[in-house]
C-alpha cells in the first residue's frame, strides 16, 4: 500500500487546512457491524491496517494486533462507506452558475470522447457535504443531454488531489434515451436531425456502424505484409488518422466495460436495449422509473439497473407508490439494483447526494428486504463499475472506507460520527459545519 | 373572504362548544359542498404525538362531528363510537405545508410587473391535480398555495383542505386568514434584469416596494380624504376610483393580509423588518429563509417565524450559505420554524424532513413534529383549528404504519375533518372520495420556485 495520505492534505473545506496522519492500525471494537456481504455481527470486532480492512468478525474471534488504536464503538453502528451510482461531483459548484457547471457538452449528441475526468473539479465543496453523511465513493457522470455524453470516473471522496480521488477513469459509457435526448426538435418550427427517437436510434446505429469499420480498417492487415512485391504506393497504406470519438466506443462495443443508459419508460427500453444487444453492449439500466410493464424483460435481460430517483413521480394515473415499490418489484425478480441519490423532477444535483441512504430506507418503506437496500448503495454499485474486489463490504482485503454512525444507516434521523476513507479518520468538517460552529458561538 | 363559498362566522377559540360545532357542520352540510358529517369514531391505543402537548403512549382520539371531541389515554366515547384500532401505529396531526405551488399548472407568477398584488392564486388552482393526491397520500392536509417568487409582490395566496376528489370550493380553508406573497434576492432581479427593467438588483427591489407602498399610502389618502367629506355630507366629494392593485397593497398597510416573504440572505432579513417598521405591517414568515441562523436573535423578538427547507442548497448564490442546522439553531433562538416543500416531490415526505432535525442539530420528537404541523399552521394563520391533536380542533389526523419521524413511515389512514380521504389499504388510487382521471401536470419538481430557471 503506498502511504498516500501520508502528506499535508488541503481539504475541500476552504480555511480549514486540516492535518491527515497516514494510515494507522486501528481496531474498531463493539459495533454493529453491518458487513453486506455476511450479514450483521452484533458485537464485532474491524481491523484496518494499511487503508486496508485487515480483519473483520464478533468479538473475541479476532486479535486485536499490538499498538493498534482502538475506537470504542460500543452503541455505533459499523458499514462500509456508501457509493453513490451516479452523481456530478466536481462537475458543477452552484447550480445556477454557469461559469461553474462542466456538466455536458451539447453541440452533438454523440460524445463518447468527452472524459469526466478532464472536468472533475476535486476541491469542490460537495464531496465534503456528502462524506459527512456516510458517501465515501462515488460515479460521476456528465448530464443527460446528450444520447452519448462521455465516460464517467469513479472517485472516493476524500484525497490530497484530483489523481487520489479518481479510483477509475473512464469506467463507464454514459447514455441516454427517450424525450429529453431530441432536443433539436422544434414542434412545427424549426428542427434538425435528430429530431424524433427514429433520429435517435439511427444516429447512435450508425455510430457503432463506424466504430465497427474503423475498428476493421484498424486491424486489416497491412498492404505491404500482404503484397509484398507491390510497390505501388497506396493511399490505403497511409497510417489511419485517429477518429477520437470512434475510438472512444471501441472498449465499449468490444464489451469490455459497462454502458449506463439512463432512460425512463417501458417503451425506450425496450427500443434502447433491441439496439445494445444488437451490438452486444454490457448494459447497465438507469432510471427505468415509468417502465413497470417491462420489469418480467428486464430481468430476463440479466442486466443491473440504477434504479430512480425512487422519488420520480408516477403518471397521472397511477397509485401513488407506483415508483416507490420499483426497487422492491426489480429486487423480487432478481434484478441486481443499485439506487440513485437524485430528486425527483429534475437532474442529477449532488447537493443533496448526502440523502443516498433515505433513498435506500424509502425502497425499504415500500417491500426492499433492508439487506438488499443496504446493498443497493455499496456492494451492488462497486461491482458493477469494476470495483466488487476493493470496495462495497466490510471484508478483510478491501480498501477501509468505513462509516460509525449512531444508529441505522438508512435512518433521518441517524447521525453519522466518523468515515474512514482508505483507513484515514476523515476530518468531520464541511463548509457547513464550519458556518454552523462560527454562528454557534 | 372573497372566495370562501359558505357564509359561515368564524369560529373562534371562546366559542368552540359542542353546540356551535354541530351548528358549523349543518351548515356546512346545508352548502351541500361538503359530504354528510361523518359518525363518531375512536382511534385506539395508538402513540398519539400531539404536537401541542406530548406524545401519549396507547392513547385514544375520539372525533365527533368532524371534530377532535377527546385525547388522552381514556376519553370519554359514547359506546355507539366506530372503533379504530390504533395499536402499533402512530397518529399524528395532519402535515400543513406553508409553501406549496401544487395545482396551480406552473401558473404561479404574473411576471408582466414586479409588484401584482392583485393575482388571486385560487384562480389558477386544478383541485384534480394529481400532486395533490401524491401530497395525501403522504399525510398532507392542508397547503398554503402561493405564488412564485418572479415579483417583489406577487399576489394573494389560497389555502386549502387536500379534500381530494371534493370539487374545488369545498377544498377551500372555510375563513382562512389571506396571505400575500412578497420576494425578494435573486429572483426578482434575474427576471426583470434580463429584460433591462426594473428591478435588477437588491436596490432597485427594495426601491420597487417602497414605491408600491407610497402610492397606496396616496390612494389610502384619497379615500380617507372622500369618506371624510361624505361622512360630513358633502355632496360635492366624489369617490375616488376602485383600484384592485392599491387595494391589495392598503389592506397589507391596514393588517389584514398575512405577509408571506421569499427571502434568503441574512442582510435581506434585516431590511424587510425595516421597511415593514417603516410602512407599518408584520411580517409572518421568512420563506426559505436560508440564512436565518446567522440573525435569529435579532429577528426572533419580531415575531416573524420563518419557512425552511431541511436541507437543500446550493442551487444559486443566495443558498449558497445554506445549512441543515438552520432550522434548529433558528428555533433555539427563539424563532417558530417550519418546514415546508416548495417541490410536488418533497411535499410527500415533509414527515421524513422533519425527522432530519432530529440529525441536523437535536431536535425533540415534539419540536419536529411540530416543524411541519403546528408551526405551518400559525404561519398560515389556522393554528386555532388546525395543527395539533386537541379537543376542539379539525379532525385532521395521520395514521401512519411506523413513527413518522422515520424513513420507513407510510400514512395508512388521512382523515379531514373527521372524514377518509386516503386509505393505503383500498385498492386502485387509496382515496375514498376520487375516482376518475386525475390531471397530470407536474407542476413544480423541486429547486425553489424559480420560474424559468
Amino acid at each position: 500500500m503506498r502511504q498516500v495520505f501520508s502528506f499535508a492534505l488541503l481539504l475541500a473545506a476552504g480555511p480549514a487546512v486540516l492535518m491527515a496522519a497516514g494510515p494507522k492500525t486501528i481496531a474498531i471494537t463493539g459495533g454493529k457491524l453491518l458487513t453486506v456481504s455476511h450479514g450483521t455481527i452484533e458485537n464485532g470486532v474491524l481491523v484496518i491496517a494499511d487503508g486496508k480492512i485487515a480483519a473483520v468478525g464478533e468479538a473475541g474471534t479476532v486479535q486485536v494486533p499490538a499498538g493498534a488504536e482502538i475506537v470504542d464503538a460500543r452503541g455505533l453502528t459499523v458499514y462500509p462507506g456508501l457509493i453513490d451510482p451516479e452523481s456530478n461531483f466536481g462537475l458543477t459548484e452552484i447550480s445556477a452558475d454557469e461559469a461553474n457547471n462542466d456538466l455536458s457538452e451539447r453541440s452533438d449528441e454523440i460524445m463518447p470522447h468527452m472524459h469526466v475526468g478532464d472536468a472533475f473539479h476535486g476541491e469542490t465543496e460537495l464531496i465534503p457535504v456528502a462524506r459527512l453523511n456516510g458517501i465515501t465513493n462515488a460515479v460521476v457522470a456528465p448530464a443527460t443531454d446528450d444520447s452519448i455524453a462521455g465516460q464517467d470516473i469513479f472517485i472516493q471522496l476524500y484525497g490530497a488531489d484530483r489523481e487520489q480521488m479518481i479510483l477509475g477513469r473512464d469506467v463507464a459509457l454514459a447514455m441516454n434515451y427517450g424525450a429529453d435526448q431530441r432536443r433539436r426538435g422544434g414542434r412545427g418550427g424549426h428542427s434538425e436531425y435528430p429530431s424524433t427517437r427514429m433520429g435517435l436510434i439511427t444516429q447512435l446505429r450508425q455510430t457503432f456502424l463506424d466504430v465497427q469499420d474503423y475498428m476493421a480498417k484498424q486491424s486489416a492487415p497491412k498492404k505491404d505484409d500482404a503484397k509484398k512485391d507491390d510497390t505501388k504506393k497506396d493511399e490505403k497504406d497511409k497510417p489511419q488518422k485517429r477518429d477520437l470519438k470512434l475510438e472512444a466506443l471501441i472498449p465499449y462495443l468490444k464489451g469490455e466495460r459497462p454502458v449506463v443508459i439512463g432512460v425512463y419508460e417501458g417503451y425506450d427500453v425496450e427500443n434502447i436495449m433491441a439496439l445494445a444487444n444488437e451490438f452486444h453492449l454490457k448494459v447497465i439500466l438507469n432510471h427505468v422509473t415509468h417502465s413497470q410493464d417491462v420489469l418480467d424483460k428486464i430481468a430476463a435481460w440479466k442486466v443491473p439497473v440504477i434504479v430512480g430517483p425512487i422519488y420520480d413521480f408516477p403518471k397521472a394515473n397511477e397509485r401513488y407508490d407506483a415508483v416507490y415499490t420499483l426497487p422492491a418489484e426489480l429486487a423480487k425478480r432478481g434484478v441486481k439494483i443499485a439506487i440513485s441519490s437524485a430528486d425527483a423532477g429534475g437532474p442529477v444535483s449532488s447537493h443533496s447526494a448526502r440523502n443516498l441512504p433515505y433513498a435506500a430506507g424509502f425502497a425499504v418503506a415500500y417491500g426492499l428486504p433492508y439487506d438488499e437496500a443496504l446493498k443497493a448503495i455499496t456492494l451492488n454499485v462497486a461491482e458493477m463499475f469494476g470495483f466488487g474486489d476493493k470496495l462495497g463490504s466490510l471484508d478483510a482485503g478491501k480498501m477501509a472506507n468505513v462509516v460509525l454512525a449512531n444508529g441505522d444507516p438508512l435512518d433521518v434521523r441517524t447521525e453519522v460520527k466518523q468515515v474512514y476513507v482508505q483507513g484515514v479518520a476523515v476530518p468531520m468538517v464541511s463548509r457547513q459545519t464550519i458556518l454552523r460552529d462560527e454562528y454557534s458561538k | 373572504m372573497p372566495h370562501s363559498v359558505c357564509l359561515l362566522a368564524p369560529v373562534s377559540r371562546a366559542a368552540r362548544s359542542f353546540i356551535c360545532l354541530a351548528i358549523v357542520a349543518a351548515a356546512f352540510a346545508a352548502c351541500g359542498a361538503q359530504p354528510a358529517t361523518p359518525a363518531d369514531f375512536v382511534i385506539q391505543n395508538a402513540t398519539v404525538m400531539t404536537a401541542s402537548h406530548g406524545t401519549i403512549e396507547h392513547g385514544t382520539v375520539w372525533v365527533h362531528a368532524g371534530k377532535i371531541a377527546g385525547v388522552g389515554a381514556q376519553v370519554n366515547a359514547p359506546a355507539s363510537a366506530t372503533a379504530i384500532d390504533g395499536s402499533g401505529l402512530w397518529l399524528t396531526p395532519g402535515i400543513i405545508d406553508p409553501h406549496s405551488h401544487s395545482a396551480l399548472d406552473s401558473d404561479v407568477n404574473e411576471a408582466t410587473s414586479p409588484v401584482t398584488p392583485a393575482m388571486h392564486m385560487i384562480d389558477a388552482f386544478d383541485n384534480r391535480d394529481k400532486a395533490l393526491y401524491q401530497a395525501l397520500a403522504g399525510g398532507v392536509t392542508t397547503e398554503l398555495l402561493l405564488h412564485g417568487s418572479a415579483n417583489m409582490i406577487g399576489g394573494q395566496a389560497v389555502v386549502i383542505k387536500n379534500k381530494f376528489g371534493l370539487d374545488r370550493d369545498a377544498m377551500l380553508f372555510p375563513n382562512a386568514p389571506g396571505s400575500i406573497k412578497f420576494a425578494s434576492g435573486e429572483n426578482p432581479k434575474r427576471v426583470y434584469g434580463s429584460r433591462d427593467q426594473l428591478p435588477s438588483t437588491r436596490m432597485g427591489n427594495f426601491a420597487v416596494m417602497r414605491q408600491a407602498f407610497e402610492d397606496a399610502k396616496a390612494y389610502m389618502a384619497e379615500w380617507d380624504a372622500y369618506n371624510a367629506k361624505a361622512a360630513k355630507g358633502d355632496k360635492t366629494a366624489t369617490a375616488p376610483k376602485k383600484d384592485l392593485k392599491l387595494e391589495a397593497l392598503a389592506d397589507v398597510l391596514r393588517g389584514k393580509l398575512y405577509v408571506q416573504i421569499h427571502c434568503y440572505r441574512a442582510d435581506e432579513f434585516l431590511t424587510e423588518e425595516a421597511i415593514a417598521h417603516e410602512y407599518g405591517y408584520k411580517i409572518r414568515a421568512f420563506h426559505h429563509a436560508l440564512e436565518m441562523y446567522k440573525v435569529a436573535g435579532k429577528i426572533a423578538p419580531e415575531d416573524t417565524a420563518i419557512a425552511t427547507f431541511a436541507d437543500w442548497w446550493g442551487y444559486k448564490d443566495e443558498a449558497w450559505d445554506a445549512i441543515p442546522w438552520n432550522a434548529v439553531m433558528s428555533l433555539r433562538k427563539g424563532v417558530r420554524v417550519a418546514l415546508k416543500s416548495d417541490s410536488n416531490d418533497h411535499i410527500r415526505r415533509l414527515n421524513q424532513e422533519a425527522g432530519k432535525m432530529v440529525h441536523y442539530g437535536g431536535a425533540s420528537e415534539d419540536e419536529a413534529i411540530r416543524m411541519v404541523t403546528l408551526n405551518p399552521a400559525w404561519i398560515i394563520g389556522v393554528d386555532d383549528r388546525v395543527g395539533s391533536i386537541d379537543v376542539g380542533k379539525d379532525a385532521d389526523l395521520v395514521l401512519w404504519n411506523q413513527d413518522p419521524l422515520s424513513t420507513y413511515a407510510r400514512a395508512q389512514k388521512v382523515f379531514i375533518d373527521g372524514d377518509l380521504f386516503f386509505d393505503a389499504s383500498l385498492p386502485g388510487f387509496g382515496t375514498p372520495h376520487f375516482s376518475g382521471a386525475m390531471h397530470g401536470e407536474d407542476g413544480f419538481g423541486g429547486e425553489d420556485e424559480e420560474d424559468g430557471q
